[in-house]
């Protein structure tokens, strides 16, 4: 067997030699709409798109139904554009089945197409129950992010899947304010599921932009009203991970600003949540802009705090959450619970929000549930809910205005991930994403590390995701799986043009960081078979992957020639116990699995690829020139 | 000096000048490859810094007095006195230079 050896293609080449065919294709034929020119999937990662192109007579205005299922189930749009050189996107058809798509001209022409579409694999997840009437849900998709083996999908109001993304699309997907979607990458940077940056991508499936950060994204990221994108990171180097933020110009992908938790807030172990590390020891999960107070609002689920500071200085200005065991001199910025109603902390919350009356909304997950080991909540008797906070931050006082999902005890009970979103007073959509049963036990810990269990059905994971406008609930969808976030949003927009060309591939990864000693060790021949030994080389870095027993010695060198310096990596193999797993899509079968990723941008040169296992070196085979 | 000690020998050298103590596991990759970093630390310091490797598997009275929550944990004393901890895998610099901040 050997080493397996492959050059892989960023996404984005693949995308624009797609383009470059389906375009070429075009141009050798004459279409009308009588004969339209259709291609599905044209950017080979949104098997429920597709493109219709064809010449018009004369310029018109173009209306798109795809024919639901039923009559409720009709998708219609009215691309905005008014011209003869027809590029129609088609959203929302369903999988494994002969779609129906009517094309109406200004003009009067009309032409009904059938368009069949690819089963789609199991990671495309069916709804297991699905309760809202179409006349509340209207042509609306529930868009969810998975964080256990599943599809990024978007479903209707019905329950059936009317888009989905084949890449292993990470964390938070929402609107960008051209139109276009804003979505963590499939390529990791460090396990187990920090990832290089965030996409723009159209619905269409066409990915316009990677903003890649030198630190590596995770969570969460917010657009500003100038474009730029704020995304939460870590600087590697340091050996935290999730507290720091920064801000990306949306042109040149640079980072312009940062703030550094670090800088504002006493790290491991004070005020640590039952999941807290030293290594993860605050977990920003969410961050929000406010322009009222210009500020920013930050999530810490290890801390189980939700924290403002100013956006110009970093200040920070006050913290949400429980203050026992916090030092004396922290305990001026929080708040103090005040009236006769109801009033929970929040813990390891999720999704933090600002609402325009200044409230602050967030997705309490409840997990452990106190600041004090003894008090921990068992999963059995917990609950997790979507909350509303009124603060007053003259006499640093808060009370509680809102909750849902209490009442709904350990079936609602997520450990980790989950959000919010608030649509108007009284109408919000609250996801409990991060459900787990194991028999009839609910997991107190995040469900998707348990990557074989899953598989073979011991533990079931499922997703509850709610919308209560005025205390009725309107809408609940229930999945099996974990869903990261859910976000309602429609397939079309018009400002999500499709525009040809390549991509743009911004910012930069960080030098991966080299260890400075070299494992002695005596060379040994070719790496055996047993180690499963995987390189793939992209534009920008090299991934190795092998599997090692638990705490195995293992160094990958690049062993630079004609001049080039030699450069070791030092590759963990004992698994660090995360317990914030959230999201599981990267992780393997195999336990003994290792992916390392080496960012190959400031290392040019020709090298020789060996590992060094224990005492012995072993070739690859491999030669590199990056 | 770079040796592995039980809990009487270290206690023996624990309060004597400065000294590293490395609280390792045989089972875990950083904690060997650490102990390939420290031999590069040994020769810096020569006799000036005492490192004392301590298997945390076999030594948890020990490992319960430091308050040791895992490997590899790295425990600077001068005179028997913690100076500065790191935790995790650590580069030669870092330790080099924490250690010349306590001479």
């Amino acid at each position: 067997m050997g080493v397996l050896y492959k050059e892989m293609e960023h996404i984005i080449d693949r995308q624009y030699e797609a383009e470059k065919a389906f375009l070429a294709e075009y141009e050798k034929g004459s279409y009308t709409i009588e004969n339209p020119y259709v291609v599905v999937n044209p950017y080979l990662i949104a098997p429920l798109t597709a493109l219709v192109m064809f010449e018009a007579e004369k310029p018109a205005f173009a209306k798109i139904t795809v024919k639901g299922k039923d009559a409720a189930g009709d998708y219609m749009y009215r691309p905005a554009s008014h011209m003869t050189h027809m590029v129609l996107p088609i959203y929302g058809l369903y999988d494994d089945y002969e779609n129906t798509v009517v094309i109406e001209l200004s003009t009067g022409e009309t032409k009904e197409l059938k368009i069949q579409t690819e089963a789609a694999s199991e990671k495309l997840k069916k709804p297991t129950s699905m309760k809202t009437t179409p006349e509340y849900f209207g042509d609306s998709m529930m868009f969810v992010s998975p964080t256990s083996p599943a599809y990024t999908a978007a479903y209707d109001y019905a329950g059936d899947a009317r888009w989905y993304n084949t890449l292993n699309l990470a964390f938070d997907l929402k609107r960008a304010r051209n139109g276009r979607l804003f979505v963590g990458t499939d390529r990791l940077v460090a396990p187990p599921y920090h990832t290089t940056g965030i996409y723009e991508m159209g619905m269409i499936g066409k990915i316009y932009k990677e903003f890649r950060i030198p630190g590596g994204y995770h969570h969460d990221e917010w657009e500003m009203e100038n474009g730029n994108i704020l995304i939460l990171s870590q600087i590697l180097e340091r050996g935290t991970v999730e507290d720091y933020c920064v801000m990306v110009d949306r042109e040149t992908g640079e980072i312009l600003k940062t703030w550094d938790h670090q800088e504002v807030l006493p790290v491991y172990p004070t005020g640590g949540s039952g999941s807290q590390d030293a290594h993860d020891w605050f977990h920003n999960n969410a961050v929000w802009y406010d322009k009222k107070t210009n500020s920013l609002t930050f999530s810490g689920r290890h801390q189980d705090i939700i924290i403002n500071r100013d956006f110009e200085t970093g200040k920070l200005n006050w913290i949400i959450g429980d203050p026992e065991g916090w030092p004396e001199d922290m305990q001026k910025y929080f708040f103090k619970p005040v009236g006769e109603g109801e009033f929970d902390w929040q813990y390891e919350q999720h999704a933090c929000m600002v609402l325009p009356n200044g409230d602050i909304m967030c997705f309490d997950n409840g997990h452990w549930r106190s600041k004090v080991k003894e008090n921990y909540w068992p999963a059995k008797d917990n609950f997790s809910r979507g909350v509303i906070y009124r603060i007053n931050t003259d006499d640093m006082t808060i009370q509680q205005v809102w909750q849902y999902g209490k009442e709904r005890g350990a079936e609602f009970f997520s450990t980790y991930i989950c959000n919010c979103e608030y649509y108007e007073d009284g109408h919000y959509l609250v996801h409990s994403g991060g459900i787990g049963k194991k028999g009839d036990e609910y997991l107190n810990f995040p469900g998707a590390s348990l990557v074989d269990e899953i598989e073979s059905g011991e533990v079931q994971l499922s997703s509850i995701t709610v919308e209560v406008k005025d205390d009725v609930v309107m809408y609940e969808m229930h999945l099996p799986a974990n869903y990261y976030r859910a976000e309602k949003l429609h397939l079309y927009d018009e400002g999500d043009r499709l525009t040809f060309g390549k991509g743009q591939l911004l910012g930069h990864i960080t030098a991966t960081e080299e260890f400075m000693t070299e494992a002695p060790a005596e060379p040994a021949g070719m790496i055996p078979d047993d180690y499963k030994t995987k390189i793939a080389k992209e534009a920008d870095r090299v991934v190795f992957k092998a599997s090692f027993d638990k705490g195995t010695l293992v160094m990958l060198n690049l062993e630079g020639k004609n001049g080039t310096p030699t450069r070791h990596y030092f590759v963990p193999t004992t698994k660090r116990p995360f317990l914030a797993m959230c999201v599981g899509t990267f992780l393997e079968h195999d336990a003994r699995a290792v992916e390392f990723p080496v960012g190959t941008e400031n290392i040019p040169g020709e090298y020789e690829i060996t590992v060094t296992v224990d005492d012995k070196k072993y070739e690859t085979g491999v030669t590199l020139n990056v | 000096m770079l040796k592995e000690v039980n809990s009487v020998e270290f206690k023996e050298l624990a309060d004597k000048g400065l000294v590293l103590a490395d609280f390792f596991s045989t089972t875990c990759g950083p904690c060997k490859m650490l102990g390939f970093v420290l031999k590069d630390v040994e020769k810096e310091f020569g006799d000036d810094l005492t490192i004392l490797k301590v298997d945390f598997d076999q030594n948890k009275e020990l490992t319960a007095e430091y308050s040791v929550a895992g490997y590899p944990t790295l425990i600077l004393l001068k005179d028997g006195v913690e100076v500065k901890r790191l935790q995790g895998l650590q580069q030669k610099p870092m330790i080099v230079n924490m250690v010349k901040e306590a001479l």
